[in-house]
């Protein structure tokens, strides 16, 4: 009485597999959900009772930041943040594009595919060893500019720009290039077809048609900048002031891992409260991201 | 038949294993102690800590000595908890209400803290007035205080670092540092401002002397005293913060934390401190 010939056996058994397998892939995709659930959560909970103690206008845009004295101002650290992310987005966006047209399309094959490889390594690259380099390379060339300039200090918004742009370099390019890459040839050949140089149909044609895919990497880089501690606390100087470009700032990243050791009390709630802001403005970043990615899909569909 | 000789092999081949077991867990043991003993905070005590550990724990095998670095209000707050049986701080406890949860501070080392700057400036010596004068922005050039004219580069610890604390009230400067100028670089660990003092020649720090490498920056003195096992013993010098072990006052320890405590401020333990420049208590 054999009906079915399955390696799993009767159509009972078969039917039971189905749905426990079902039943596993749902904890799985669950937990993933919980996950970030938790997080926020636990971010809201232990973040926002600070944020109300000190209230949310003083502890935004307070600009004096001196725990020991009670005053919990971030507003000089989140300027610091946006001015240095923005900077090193506006200089390495430019640069990167180009890069990525170089190598999607003016490189031959051999060199284009050795670049790509350093360029993937320089992603992977622990950002310690970044800030490394910097404090031994860039915050002393730095300096020697500050004594030009009659006030030399240690660490520097200027240094910190410089490490972000190396950092966020490597993204910009790959994201860039896939999306470059990913442009129909044909695109570029009707455009030659009308008599446009190489150059022309490139720049004209080919990237504006890859543009969903280069603000994406522009947003990725956003990000990965934004939130970057380690190699900025060891070139910024971490003087929670008001910015100027050759002078010690602190982002907005830098408070929790240079105070969390040692803090206690309102002071460290506090610390709560930046890393509730620091969440916020990674969750915008991954929201405008979102809707960019999903334009893109529209524009190519 | 075959299966019968496959069977008793596999269960002399588990039998010798474990005969080989007991042979181990009985034949090692130095002393009657055994047991775990938590403890953690003070990240500046880390080093000597260790060292203090890895002895103990030499001396009685059965013992494990858990030490979590995690900073002096770590330490301080979880020996309140009781989560730690001893606690590390390198500060003595706050006196405002908010660390007076029954804990007995015993102070085991004394620290110096060395006034370093670049090994290419000229001034050797700073009073306190000149310090907290520095540290406060009073004082922004080092031709103010008997140098070259260049401006300060004045590098800080975070807040709520125990360096700090103790550097600020010693100099003078308000409870924490806190009118220590706003646009002083701050550097997160003494690697950090070891480095930063090193490369900068107008740069002034302050660190733990058992971390000064002298090849790489200059100890200033400090009124008058230079810095040394000698003068910190003696006295001399007055810029020093000590080292706590803090217990639940009152309660009676588990025998291995009481051996522990015994044994860092016996003679073994104190020649560990002094090991590792710093100023036995005793």
């Amino acid at each position: 009485m054999k009906q079915t010939i399955s390696i799993i056996g009767s159509n009972k058994s078969k039917n039971a597999v189905e749905k426990s397998m079902n039943i596993i892939y749902l904890i799985c995709g669950l937990a993933a959900v919980v996950c970030v659930v938790c997080m926020t959560v636990y971010m809201v909970i232990s973040g926002w009772p600070a944020i109300q103690k000190i209230g949310v206008f003083k502890f935004l845009f307070g600009q004096v930041w001196n725990p020991e004295n009670s005053q919990f101002g971030i507003a000089p650290m989140i300027i610091s943040s946006i001015i240095a992310t923005f900077t090193a987005i506006l200089i390495a966006l430019p640069a990167g594009v180009l890069v990525a047209v170089f190598l999607a399309k003016l490189t031959p094959g051999k060199l284009s595919t050795a670049l790509r490889m350093l360029i993937d390594l320089l992603a992977g690259i622990p950002s310690v060893v970044y800030g490394l380099l910097g404090a031994i390379l860039i915050v002393p060339l730095v300096f020697e500019l500050q004594t030009a300039l009659g006030f030399p200090t240690s660490g520097s918004l200027l240094a910190a720009i410089i490490i972000l742009i190396i950092m966020i370099l490597p993204t910009i390019i790959s994201v860039s290039e896939t999306a470059i890459r990913a442009v129909p040839k044909q695109y570029e050949d009707a455009s030659l077809a009308l008599g446009s140089t190489k150059l022309q149909s490139i720049f004209k044609v080919t990237v504006p048609a890859a543009k969903s895919g280069i603000v994406a990497g522009m947003v990725l880089g956003v990000g990965r900048a934004i939130g970057e501690a380690m190699a900025v606390i060891m070139v910024a100087g971490n003087a929670a002031i008001m910015p100027e470009f050759l002078k010690p700032v602190r982002l907005l990243t830098a408070s929790i891992p240079i105070e969390w050791a040692y803090s206690s009390g309102m002071h460290r709630e506090a610390l709560y409260g930046i890393g509730l802001v620091l969440f916020i403005f990674i969750m915008i970043i991954n929201i405008i991201l979102n809707k960019i990615l999903k334009k893109g899909g529209d524009v190519r569909g | 038949m075959k299966k019968i000789t496959g069977l008793l092999i596999a269960v002399l081949m588990v039998a010798t294993l474990f005969a080989g077991c007991s042979d181990g867990s009985t034949g090692g043991a130095d002393s009657n102690l055994s047991g775990v003993v938590k403890t953690g905070g003070s990240t500046s005590v880390e080093k000597v800590m260790n060292a203090l550990i890895y002895q103990f724990q030499n001396e009685n095998r059965d013992v494990k000595i858990d030490y979590e670095p995690n900073g002096s209000g770590d330490g301080i707050k979880n020996a309140i908890s009781g989560l730690y049986e001893i606690g590390h701080s390198s500060r003595g406890l706050k006196t405002d209400g908010s660390e007076d949860g029954g804990l007995k501070a015993t102070a085991y080392a004394i620290d110096g803290i060395a006034i370093v700057t670049n090994k290419g400036n000229g001034v050797d010596n700073l009073t306190k007035e000149q310090l907290s004068g520095i540290y406060t922005g009073a004082i922004t050039n080092w031709s103010e205080v008997g140098g070259n004219d260049a401006p300060i580069t004045v590098i800080t610890r975070e807040s709520g670092s125990g360096t700090r604390d103790a550097f600020a009230e010693i100099i003078g400067l308000e409870k924490g540092g806190s009118n220590i100028i706003a646009s002083a670089n701050v550097a997160d660990n003494t690697g950090a401002i070891q480095t930063q003092v090193s490369s900068n020649p107008n740069a002034i720090g302050y660190m733990s002397f058992s971390d000064v490498d002298t090849s790489k920056v200059n100890t200033v003195q400090y009124e008058g005293a230079a810095i040394s096992t000698d003068t910190l013993k003696d006295g001399i010098y007055k810029l020093k913060r000590e080292f706590y072990l803090l217990t639940k006052a009152g309660a009676t320890l588990s025998p291995v934390a009481q051996a522990f405590v015994d044994f860092v401020m016996g003679d073994a333990g104190q020649q560990i401190v002094a090991d590792n420049k710093l100023l036995p208590i005793r």
